[in-house]
């Protein structure tokens, strides 16, 4: 019992020291069953690889430079299409979240197309922009663009009304209201909305690019299939979660709290 | 010199849902002279708010006119600073950036405006808050806040509707003898919306009593200053004067 308390505490300050002990810890069991399961011949390891097969495909895939170019294509892609997002969508909630007829003309057009899933509209872009970077570039615009709207709307909302009015007895411009009130107001909410897009984004690209991708990590994927090769199929997957986890985990959460609990918007 | 006058001030609002007008502001005609304290008290509901979001500018009159120093109101403008009961501090900037923030908005230079709101903080005797940020910081200092930050920007009236309803009662009394040091140090003219008569008596150079959105009456207080509660609560004069209000405002 005194040992166990003992490797517990040991456990925790290790964690605390290195944060990253408590991501990796709990993949051990994982990645241990499946090495069980590879290795003790139940399915053949062409048909259900194990984690040292993919380690390995991994090495040769890095070391021939294709796992990182789909990588960046994928990237890129995404980052593309989230700008572009992020442009249109925070201009937009804040239109909506600050004017009523606004509101009350965009609230229920944007709730009905937001109802539409994004790959929903792949038949129709096929048709309109064929195979190619319009289509993808629009799936994910569409994706990351509703949870920014929506989200900016609720910070824009959740903004005092007493604040806009203090900005503007002390003589601020309309103009100055929204960046120096409307805009920090509604941040946190803003990140938020981005942090979602982005993750809805991802998972939206990666299906995208299995249906009309010629590359990027989705198109590595279902061109592996192709091939019969599972491990790339594997592989994609582990890269798939491991990024979208360093990136919403080690970037994007911290950006979130920081803003809203430094201002005591959010109780932590 | 008048900085504030209110000519046949009116004000209706449209019910969408009645179809209807309602009839928040009669009539109200009030002269405010050059660094006068004029208290505003009377029942819930009859046009205190409504008249305050006048004069700043937050909302249109329907009739009437609402001048300072002779200039017709439009709109919310740096000569009328506000007070509010939500504090209505900015949560991301700093105590010294929120007393700053109207000579900002002139264009005043970082180090000056710096100089000024420092000033104005050790008035409130908060220079020890210039870099916190407002959420830590008690009720009671976050409203000391809220007043410097309107008086560091030179307005020609200070509006506060009920700047105190929403700290304690041991606070209150604080930050009312504060104000009136502050205001005999300063001179600014003064709007200052209450519901608490004693408050309202204890503040000012006169009282205006409303009732259904008109001006019922108006009694001028000629207590000597520096007041503090202390000497006051026993005082014939503020006590008389209070009981008298208070009746005007129980029968309004
Ligand atoms: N936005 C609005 N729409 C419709 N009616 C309103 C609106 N604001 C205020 N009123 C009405 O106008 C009248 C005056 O309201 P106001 O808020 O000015 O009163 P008040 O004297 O400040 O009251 P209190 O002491 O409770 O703060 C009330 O009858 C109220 O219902
Ligand atoms: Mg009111």
């Amino acid at each position: 019992m005194n040992i166990a308390l003992k490797f517990w505490s040991g456990y925790v300050r290790a964690t605390h020291r290195w944060p990253i002990i408590a991501t990796i810890v709990p993949f051990i069991p994982v990645v241990a069953i499946w090495s069980i399961v590879a290795n003790s011949g139940m399915f053949p390891r062409a048909f259900f690889p194990a984690p040292v097969d993919v380690m390995r495909s991994f090495i040769s895939l890095t070391y021939k430079g294709i796992l990182p170019d789909y990588l960046q294509d994928s990237l890129i892609r995404l980052l593309f299409g989230a700008a572009i997002g992020v442009a249109l969508g925070i201009p937009l909630g804040i239109l909506i979240g600050s004017s009523r007829l606004a509101h009350r003309i965009c609230w229920p057009v944007l709730l009905f197309f937001q109802a539409i899933g994004d790959i929903a509209w792949l038949p129709i872009l096929l048709i309109w922009f064929g195979f190619g970077l319009t289509t993808m570039t629009f799936v994910i615009v569409y994706t990351v663009l509703f949870p920014i709207v929506l989200s900016t709307v609720l910070g824009v909302q959740s903004v005092h009304r007493d604040l806009a009015r203090a900005a503007q007895s002390l003589g601020a411009s309309p103009m100055r209201v929204l960046w120096e009130v409307t805009l920090p107001g509604a941040l946190p909410n803003i990140i938020t909305g981005l942090r979602n897009g982005l993750g809805y984004g991802w998972r939206a690209l990666i299906a995208v690019e299995i249906i009309v991708g010629t590359s990027g990590i989705g198109f590595m994927m279902f061109d592996a299939r192709r091939a019969g090769s599972t491990v790339e199929i594997l592989l994609g997957m582990i890269v798939l979660g491991t990024l979208w986890y360093i990136v919403d985990a080690w970037i994007l959460a911290p950006i979130e709290r920081a803003t809203g609990q430094r201002w005591g918007l959010v109780t932590s | 010199m008048k900085t504030l006058s209110l000519k046949n001030l009116r004000k209706t609002y449209f019910d969408p849902y009645a179809g209807s007008q309602v009839t928040a502001v009669q009539d109200v005609s009030l002269d405010v002279e050059q660094g006068e304290f004029v208290s505003v008290v009377g029942p819930s509901g009859c046009g205190k708010t409504t008249i305050l979001n006048m004069i700043a500018g937050f909302i249109p009159y329907t009739g009437g006119e609402i001048l300072i120093d002779g200039n017709l109101v439009k709109g919310p403008g740096p000569d009328r600073g506000v007070v509010f009961q939500s504090f209505a501090l900015f949560p991301w900037k700093t105590v010294l950036e929120n007393v700053g923030f109207g000579p900002k908005m002139r264009g005043v230079p970082k180090d000056e405006r710096d100089r000024t709101a420092r000033e104005y903080l050790a008035l409130a005797g908060l220079s020890h808050a210039a870099d916190r940020y407002p959420n830590e910081l008690s009720g009671g200092m976050q409203q000391r806040v809220g007043v410097v930050r309107a008086l560091a920007n030179n307005p020609a009236v200070l509006l506060m509707d009920e700047p105190f309803a929403s700290v304690d009662a041991q606070t209150r009394m604080t930050l009312q003898e504060e104000l009136t040091r502050i205001w005999q140090e300063r001179k600014p003219t003064v709007i200052f919306i209450t519901h608490d008569v004693a408050e309202a008596v204890f503040l000012a150079n006169r009282v205006v009593v409303l009732s259904k959105g008109r001006v019922l009456d108006q009694i001028k207080v000629d207590l000597p200053r520096p007041r503090v509660w202390d000497q006051l609560i026993e005082d014939e004069t503020f006590k008389r004067l209070s009981a008298q209000v208070l009746q005007m405002v129980r029968a309004a």
